[in-house]
């Protein structure tokens, strides 16, 4: 908009020169015209009025104005005369303002006129638009350079860390299943009460990683890989996640309070879980301890509160965001949520919060 | 008799019939070599527009100088400057506006 501005006000200042520069070359002859005809005139008045034939000259027309601007006889087709300037272009033709001292047939000013041919606007016009469009390429050129320039720390960091987090996530792999792996495989039967809570703790420790993983790998690995929709029991899936995270939520003091009926969706399945997993952990990780998970599904919508600690209203914009964490105090990349919204979008679906600081915090889905 | 006031009569009609110009201006400008055409042109090389001009000749004719004259010098140096006039303002308007009229340049060339 600025170069656009910019261009307009120069090729009007050029094209204003232009015409100066043209009038300036035409100046000289419109001169020698009214010269010529000064001498005519002087002539004319000798012998008036004997002789009554105004002179005329097939190279210019001409008008005669005594001092008080009233016409003495005219050849011109136009009556507006610009008497306080002394060369101006109008309606295509050039008018030059000679003023006598001494005033044949009471002749204070002569207009001499000439025809404009226009060849010079012609020209004026192709370097306007030529010039114009190339300066305005190069101020487009140069605007992407310098904002390159600016944004290039910020795309660095944002590439270094995801380089960062890819690397990691795939040495993270292989020693996160063993560990998996091998708590499920344990007899806890056999072990005595304080070693099972330990092992519990491993447990919930391991998954809370292993969730983290999920979601580094569907950033750098799965982001790209094409969906395989299919139709999902939204009810069991949900009663599948809550068991999964159970062992979290009980660590906490945490409670389940479920409301589930029966719901569908199409949907790639590793994604809807992705987004329910992200909702359920964030319940848990921001909740207080003894507080409540609650969790309403209705065909359509899925809705998830907490007790926790909720973020401020005017955040709220904000949190789906990749790498923002509201909470310092709680692990992570800060990467949940703007999967979550990413996904969401992807299938047009919609994610409502409502949330009161200290009180806790509800996310509806609808779909 | 008869014939005497008929003829008195016609010369005093006639003598009414003339305009303030033709009264107080024609019969000493015919004494002169320049005519009054040819002064009005003088004056218009000179003054140039209506207004401008009638004012000029409406302050020459009250106070005549040699020095403010539209005529040429040896003009002046021959006749001199004619005496200053005696006719009512109005009158001399009214000559001036005619003589404008008659000689003026509007609507006279081709």
């Amino acid at each position: 908009m600025m170069v656009m501005l910019m261009i307009v006000i120069l090729s009007a200042y050029y094209y204003q020169t232009q015409e100066k520069l043209m009038l300036s070359n035409q100046r000289a002859t419109l001169f020698k015209y009214a010269y010529i005809h000064t001498k005519r005139l002087k002539v004319l008045h000798h012998f008036f009025d004997e002789r009554t034939e105004y002179p005329r000259d097939p190279r210019f027309k001409s008008a005669i104005y005594d001092i008080e601007y009233m016409k003495i006889f005219s050849l011109l087709d136009d009556e507006k005369m610009h008497f306080d300037e002394e060369i101006y272009l109008l309606e295509n033709h050039i008018h030059f303002v000679k003023t006598l001292d001494e005033y044949y047939l009471g002749t204070k000013y002569i207009i001499i006129e000439v025809e404009d041919d226009g060849v010079w606007r012609d020209d004026i016009w192709k370097h306007i638009i030529g010039y114009g469009l190339f300066s305005f390429f190069l101020f487009i050129l140069f605007g992407l350079y310098l904002s390159k320039l600016f944004l290039k720390p910020m795309r660095d960091s944002i590439v270094l860390l995801d380089r960062f987090i890819k690397d990691t996530t795939h040495e993270l792999n292989t020693p996160l299943s063993a560990i998996l792996a091998n708590i499920e495989m344990m007899d806890t039967d056999v072990m005595v009460e304080k070693n099972r809570k330990k092992l519990n703790r491993i447990n919930i420790a391991a998954k809370t990683v292993s969730t983290l993983y999920k979601d580094l790998t569907y950033i750098t690995l799965e982001e790209e890989t094409a969906n395989e929709n299919e139709h999902i029991d939204v009810k069991a899936l949900i009663l599948d996640r809550t068991e999964y995270f159970d062992i979290l939520v009980k660590s906490k003091k945490l409670e389940y309070q479920l409301e589930l009926n029966d719901a569908m969706i199409f949907i790639d399945r590793r994604k809807f879980t992705r987004v329910i997993d992200n909702l359920l952990s964030n319940a848990v990780k921001y909740n207080k301890r003894g507080g409540t998970i609650g969790i309403i599904l209705e065909q359509g919508i899925l809705t998830i509160w907490d007790t926790g600690i909720g973020i401020k209203e005017s955040k709220i914009p904000f949190m789906f965001d990749r790498f923002i964490r509201f909470n310092k105090s709680e692990g992570g990349f800060g990467v949940g949520l703007s999967i979550v919204k990413k996904i969401i979008d992807e299938y047009g679906m919609q994610i409502e919060v409502e949330s009161k600081e200290g009180e806790g915090t509800k996310m509806v889905l609808k779909w | 008799m008869v014939k005497s006031i008929w003829i008195s009569l016609v010369l005093v009609s006639g003598l009414f019939a003339q305009d303030a110009y033709e009264r107080n201006c024609v019969g000493c400008h015919q004494e002169l070599p320049a005519t009054l055409q040819e002064m009005f042109k003088r004056y218009l090389l000179v003054y140039s527009g209506e207004t401008n001009m009638k004012a000029g000749i409406k302050h020459y004719l009250l106070y005549p100088s040699k020095d403010i004259s539209a005529m040429s010098d040896l003009f002046i140096d021959t006749y001199s400057a004619k005496e200053k006039t005696n006719l009512d303002i109005k009158e001399l308007e009214e000559a001036i506006d005619i003589y404008w009229d008659k000689f003026k340049v509007f609507n006279k060339l081709k």
